[in-house]
């Protein structure tokens, strides 16, 4: 049936091929480049013409890295935060998306854009605020004064998206579900969430990385190394005039696997979308 | 009159129902000023004993050898009751800055003591961010350190930070390719471009100079050397007024931009911090480097370098006309006094021990920054342990315009515009009236210098 | 083409008719507020006082102390020292270009690969996980390999243009080469999430549509234009709205690779915002320059979204 369909519009598809080539190549080569910065010694990264292999090679800057400059702890840090957040976020965003996407609330369409409008406010100018709350609740060094803000500012996205896409999902489905007796959180549990899949894939993959990569709030709120994340440890590589690119870079390297294996693991997420897309066909 | 909001305290559910309800905002202010009668500690603390926190980012070393924790290691050994707990600091210094702000002004009592860059005195002071530690500490404290430091230190008629250790402009120089061309260590500014210019047609290096050129901080610090070396200033001694719109700062910037059309330096200067300017260096590409202590000991490592055993060190040369040496320019870190901290007494012992001898000797002896301390810098052993700190004593010192609390404005004004014309899209004259207007602005500005 | 535009109806006609409330929309309302409250409620917990101070900071004269914040009164002179300086303008015009720009782009490729990736059969799981590593790599770390990649010195970029004969020109040196520089690195990185947004809608459309198409003998190109696209329609004004909402808030970039120069040239309205706050404590205008960018962001949120003629929350009247 997929195949049958698919004849119509290959032409396209062929005619975009060669851009998505050359869009993968662009995408990896940087990569590349990190990859094989972080087995440079100081000295051959700042050589000219640059090297296209790592002669020699070197892995002392992943031992610099974890040894010293305790990466593990940060690294531990930023996996606490980020999945506890990102878990929050998909809990009630998917509830809050939902009731949005399927209920007739009243007033709708001004919460979603108030929702926009949080979500739009810079964060360097709620910074300072946000750091008197949080020190008069006594949450300054603590993994929650991370995992509040973080699921807080990353909702209303993660509420858009997701709502996004339990718009598109037929409404037939769950009217079906509502006859047979079940409550509305069985018939969105078990009829519309699995059909929403790939946008839970996505909200979750969107707020996984905001909270990876997020800088100013964990840097303000979190001042004890036991508490510091990712990126802020990273910062403190080196010192004033000194850069350390290919420990930083072995440290990215570190720091991208996460998200690659999480990616690998929900990839049947957005696959198997396909594959009920053409059941509902 | 200010409307600072009364000093009361609200309960955590109290406020997180006014949180809630937003109206609450200004209410929780409050909890900022919980002692709104100044910026000095109410209860400067006479214990001996407890826990102080000190924030500082990373100065050398790592590890068990990381500088910070060899210098509270010592510091916990002669002083028992004591304990002085770290928190590591980003290295970039702009992100302190606001960091500190942000905690400070938020009413946190830590850190107690932060190591601080020697050009936030005013902006701290104003914004009563740092203590005064003359109201605390005696004349004959601030008489031990190198001249000039203190003077950098000082806010009308205060001094808020206690020099840790100092930094500054030198000139690295292959020794090897020198000798080999008979060539001496050049004096003047003109001197060094033509002994570049020999060196590149050798091909012995590719670039002649490099230096830090790109539009930040670092590019103010580099042309106050030339302006200085010109006979000009940036503002007159009040800070009231920009002095910029001189003949002497457009012979200055001019020169900069010569650098560049010549050849000596490469066009990419203009996106030079001192990491990719070390590095041009270090690879063996350059000639001669213009960087902070520091370059030195990198250059001067395997790892990190190729031109181990090559390099030299001199003072900065100073155009032709002016006696030799050129100015550098004074870097640095200095130890403030968080004005919210509990441990008043525990914070100046752990202050006035970085400033003594035994502490300055660490630095200097064992990581070779420059200390502050005027004796143990002036010492023997300290001259003899390191090419640098050798010549320390010969160098001629020039701060940047941090005495007023809108300097970072100024600097803006001065590394955009001379940035402009290093990159060729502005003409030195019509830079420098442009930063004179825009640092007359800054100054006259009350609330910080605006955007 | 009568059977696809049922279809195409069917989807966007998913409400119950418009009309009185009865007892079961009113249950059913009631538990979507049931549903929303939590989020709501954190959300409010977290960004309501940050927010509410923030935009009273904007117009109040701000002293800052280490006593906290002193607002002496109501001004409105922040804002217009935002109006009066060229910066802020200057800030203003490059942001937008800047994101009209890189989210065109991003968009344009990102549909490509996400039409790329749905065609893929085998090798998808590990494709996906190669394009969502740019994205899931720190700013700040992302700017630091483009600085190393176009260093002037040293950079892969300046000796391939150097090996093929285009000398060695400085990106970061001149306004047009660091923004141009700057686009690129921003597009690397995010048009990859924007490919993934972009699938997720598109492994959702119905299938029946295609078959309908095709056996009205529509080309590949016309089933593409006029009915994957339109299809497509709230999925590609998600991702618009979601990279205009951060390309305006563009900060972390700038501030490492170019520190926002040479010059001002590359000073976003974060960067202006961010150096009037932290770097001078002038947190009056800061806070002025925050609210501005907020309000802006918002319009252009609200007028994608018009483009692409969402209507949001009226499904379901």
């Amino acid at each position: 049936m997929r195949t049958r369909k698919r004849t119509g519009w290959r032409r396209i598809v062929n005619g975009v091929n060669i851009a998505g080539l050359i869009s993968v190549l662009f995408i990896a080569l940087p990569l590349y480049w990190m990859t094989i910065g972080s087995f440079e010694t100081p000295a051959n990264l700042a050589s000219s013409p640059p090297q296209w292999f790592p002669v020699p090679g070197t892995t002392a800057n992943y031992s610099t890295a974890f040894s010293q400059y305790h990466f593990w702890i940060f690294f531990r840090n930023s996996l606490i935060v980020t999945i506890i957040a990102t878990a929050l976020v998909l809990a009630l965003g998917t509830l809050a998306g939902y009731a949005l996407g399927r209920t007739p609330m009243r007033g709708k369409f001004s919460l979603l854009v108030v929702l926009l409008m949080i979500s739009v406010f810079p964060e360097i100018a709620i910074i300072a605020p946000l750091y008197l709350l949080m020190r008069e609740i006594g949450w300054l060094n603590s993994y929650q004064a991370l995992i509040l803000p973080y699921t807080a500012f990353n909702l209303p996205f993660a509420i858009w998206i997701l709502r996004n896409y339990f718009l598109g999902i037929p409404k037939e489905m769950e009217e079906t579900g509502r006859i047979d007796g079940a409550g509305p959180l069985r018939t969105m549990w078990s009829i519309v969430l699995p059909q929403a899949l790939p946008g839970l894939f996505t909200a979750g993959i969107f707020c996984f990385t905001a909270c990876w990569t997020e800088f100013l709030m964990a840097l303000t709120f979190n001042a004890q190394t036991n508490f510091q994340t990712i990126p802020v440890g990273i910062a403190t590589f080196g010192t004033q005039d000194i850069t350390p690119f290919p420990t930083i870079f072995a440290a990215s390297v570190v720091a991208v696997i996460p998200i690659g294996i999480l990616v690998f693991i929900f990839r049947k997420f957005v696959i198997s979308g396909l594959t009920s897309g053409a059941v509902k066909g | 009159m200010s409307r600072r909001f009364a000093p009361r305290r609200l309960s955590g559910p109290t406020l997180r129902l006014a949180a809630l309800a937003g109206a609450g905002a200004l209410a929780i202010a409050a909890c900022s000023s919980s002692s709104a009668s100044g910026n000095s500690p109410t209860n400067t603390g006479s214990s001996t004993s407890g826990t102080i926190v000190w924030w500082a980012s990373p100065i050398a070393g790592s590890g068990p050898t990381d500088t910070r924790t060899v210098l509270i290691n010592a510091f916990e050994k002669q002083y028992p009751k004591i304990h002085v707990k770290l928190e590591n600091a980003s290295t970039n210094t702009d992100t302190n800055r606001a960091t500190l702000a942000t905690q400070i002004s938020g009413g946190s009592s830590t850190p107690d003591v932060f190591m601080g860059d020697v050009i936030w005195p005013a902006q701290f002071g104003a914004h009563q961010l740092a203590v005064p530690l003359s109201k605390y500490l005696p004349k004959s404290f601030f008489a031990q350190f190198a001249p000039g430091l203190v003077q950098g230190a000082t806010y009308k008629g205060q001094v808020y930070g206690s020099p840790l250790f100092e930094d500054q402009g030198f000139l690295y120089y292959r020794k090897d390719l020198l000798a080999k061309d008979h060539l001496p260590v050049p004096k003047t500014w003109e001197q060094l471009m033509s002994e570049a210019k020999t060196m590149q047609k050798k091909g012995q290096v590719k670039y002649g100079f490099v230096w830090e050129g790109d539009s930040y901080e670092g590019l103010t610090c580099d042309f106050m050397e030339y302006l200085t070396d010109a006979g000009g200033t940036v503002t007159n001694p009040g800070f009231t007024k920009g002095t910029l719109n001189s003949p002497a700062a457009i012979k200055a910037v001019t020169f900069m931009r010569k650098l560049i059309t010549s050849g000596v330096s490469p066009s990419a200067v203009t996106t030079f911090q001192e990491p990719q300017a070390m590095d041009a260096f270090a690879s063996g590409q350059a000639a001669f480097l213009r960087n902070w202590d520091y370059a030195y000991s990198y250059a001067n490592t395997p790892s990190t370098s190729k031109v181990v055993g090559k390099v030299g060190v001199a003072p900065l040369p100073t155009f032709a006309g002016q006696s030799y040496p050129g100015y550098s320019n004074i870097g640095g870190w200095n130890m403030y006094i968080n004005p919210h901290s509990k441990h008043l007494s525990l914070d100046l012992t752990f202050i006035k021990w970085l400033a003594s001898p035994a502490a300055q000797r660490i630095l200097a002896l064992k990581y070779s920054e420059i200390p502050t301390n005027e004796s143990v810098r002036t010492s023997p052993a300290v001259i003899k342990s390191n090419a640098v700190l050798a010549i320390v004593p010969q160098t001629r010192l020039v701060p940047r315009p941090a005495g007023t609390p809108n300097y970072p404005a100024v600097s803006t004004a001065i590394y955009q515009n001379v940035n402009a014309v290093l990159a060729g899209s502005a003409s030195p004259s019509s830079a420098m009236s442009s930063a004179n207007s825009q640092v007359n602005s800054a100054l006259s500005s009350s609330s910080g210098g605006g955007l | 083409m009568a059977a696809i535009s049922t279809t195409a109806e069917r989807t966007t006609a998913a409400a119950p008719p418009r009309g009185r409330r009865d007892a079961n929309t009113k249950k059913l309302a009631r538990i979507g507020w049931g549903f929303s409250a939590p989020a709501l409620l954190v959300i409010a917990a977290v960004t309501i006082f940050p927010i509410v101070y923030s935009v009273i900071m904007s117009v109040s004269n701000v002293q800052l102390s280490g006593n906290g914040f002193a607002l002496n009164g109501i001004t409105g002179g922040n804002y217009s020292v935002l109006v009066h300086a060229a910066v802020w303008r200057y800030a203003v015009i490059f942001t937008i270009v800047y994101t009209l720009i890189t989210v065109i782009v991003e968009l344009v490729i990102g549909t490509c690969i996400a039409l790329v990736l749905e065609r893929l059969t085998a090798g998808r799981g590990w494709l996906m996980a190669l394009l969502l590593i740019p994205w899931s790599m720190i700013t700040v770390i992302n700017a630091e390999l483009y600085g190393y990649i176009y260093n002037g010195t040293y950079g892969v970029y300046q000796y391939l243009t150097g090996l093929v004969g285009l000398g060695h020109p400085v990106i970061l040196g001149t306004p047009t080469g660091a923004i141009a520089g700057m686009m690129v690195a921003d597009i690397w990185k995010t048009t990859p999430f924007v490919a993934i947004i972009v699938l997720a809608g598109l492994v959702m459309l119905p299938g029946d549509v295609y078959e309908a198409a095709e056996m009205d003998g529509a080309s590949g190109w016309t089933t593409f234009w006029r009915i994957t696209l339109p299809l497509l329609r709230p999925t590609i004004a998600l991702a618009v709205m979601f990279r205009v909402l951060q390309a305006f808030g563009l900060f972390d970039l700038p501030y490492v690779l170019t520190g926002g120069g040479p010059g001002y040239s590359t000073n976003s309205l974060a960067i202006l915002g961010y150096f009037a706050m932290f770097k001078n404590l002038d947190f009056g205008p800061g806070a002025a320059v925050a609210t501005s960018t907020a309000a802006l962001v918002l319009l252009g949120c609200l007028a994608s979204l018009r483009v692409f003629r969402v209507q949001v929350g009226k499904e379901n009247a």
